[in-house]
């Protein structure tokens, strides 16, 4: 065992034996009081605001009976609701939806004749195209900014600031 | 509930270091026995049981805030020295034996208080609890290693603590001031 394990143990041992000599802290005095209090604001409560398990049996019994009824038959109802309400919409939606069938189909013929129309044209003049696009839209940019320095007008020193020299 | 109350507040006291929060567990603990009133009254085992309750409710309690010292825990890395432990020990071997029973306890609830919480945690957990190191651990979701580290640490500044009070030598004093300068009180 290495000397800082050494001292490590001795450590330990002298807080083990400093913390455990410690003898209990005192409770404050008004905590029974709270707790009394607490328990019978807890009791004044109406039955039907405490828990299940505290509720009178002939309560209780029924209560129990009712949602062991009601829960597979609200089960049941909310299944047989939404087939009807999928029947309902899909009826609904007929019409739309046959609409949106023939946009669909339009666009997609539209888009076959542009790509027939693409690749029609030869690639030289589609990147020739692309390099004409970018330069006009750098010099348009240039042109504008120098536009831009030479007339916007620039607003002199304030006055009301004293210069440091 | 008299019979018991001393030491559900002192678990609880000793793990948060706030009289007040350990008053409302403690109020929450014997709400809940209560509630197992029935179960609890002939059973012998009804103080380790509202020992358990008793550290499982200020643990959660302590878990809302565990980002905070978890952080700092991973932050401030183990700088204690081997003469800083060496000199704990003999701080702890000496200086307090010369106090007055409850000049001592008060000065080490003191302490204890003012540890920062990743420190003062696992060290009660250990200390008082008898948890293992793993268990402590588990239950605080950190390291093993971490966890030795900031008990090793607590230690180390419990007893700079109690030096800075006046009970050790002034070369321990300065020394700790050290040990325990950055931790969050």
């Amino acid at each position: 065992m290495s000397s800082r394990d050494q001292t490590d143990e001795k450590l330990e041992r002298l807080v083990s034996q400093v913390l455990r000599d410690q003898p209990l802290r005192q409770a404050p005095s008004s905590l029974e009081a709270r707790v009394l209090g607490e328990l019978a604001a807890r009791a004044r409560l109406p039955w039907w605001r405490r828990g299940v398990a505290s509720w009178p049996a002939a309560v209780r019994v029924p209560v129990v009976a009712g949602c062991a009824i009601c829960v597979p038959l609200v089960w049941v109802l909310s299944l047989w609701l939404a087939a009807r309400l999928v029947t309902v919409a899909r009826s609904r939606m007929a019409g739309p939806l046959a609409t949106l069938r023939h946009t669909g189909h339009a666009l997609a013929s539209f888009g076959a004749i542009t790509s027939h129309i693409v690749q029609s044209i030869p690639r030289e003049w589609l990147v020739g195209g692309i390099i004409a696009t970018v330069t006009l839209y750098a010099v348009l940019s240039a042109l504008v900014a120098v536009g831009y320095a030479l007339l916007y007008p620039r607003p002199g020193p304030d006055p009301a600031i004293p210069r440091l020299t | 509930m008299r019979a018991y109350q001393d030491m559900v507040f002192s678990t609880a006291v000793r793990l948060t270091a706030n009289p007040a929060q350990a008053e409302d567990i403690s109020q929450e603990v014997f709400l809940r026995a209560y509630q197992s009133f029935e179960n609890l009254r002939s059973s012998p085992k009804v103080g380790g049981w509202l020992k358990t309750v008793a550290t499982n409710l200020t643990l959660n309690h302590l878990t809302r805030h565990r980002k905070r010292w978890r952080l700092f825990s991973e932050v401030f890395s183990d700088d204690s020295r081997e003469e800083d432990v060496a000199s704990a020990a003999a701080v702890l071997d000496t200086a307090l034996t010369e106090l007055e029973a409850d000049e001592r306890r008060a000065r080490v609830e003191q302490a204890l208080e003012r540890l920062p919480d990743h420190q003062r945690i696992p060290l009660v957990l250990y200390h008082y609890e008898e948890m293992p190191y793993q268990d402590i651990a588990d239950r605080l979701g950190i390291s093993l290693a971490k966890v030795k580290t900031d008990i090793l640490r607590g230690r180390v500044a419990m007893a700079g603590l109690l030096a800075q009070g006046g009970v050790g030598a002034p070369d321990d004093r300065r020394r700790y001031s050290s040990t325990t300068r950055g931790t969050p009180s």
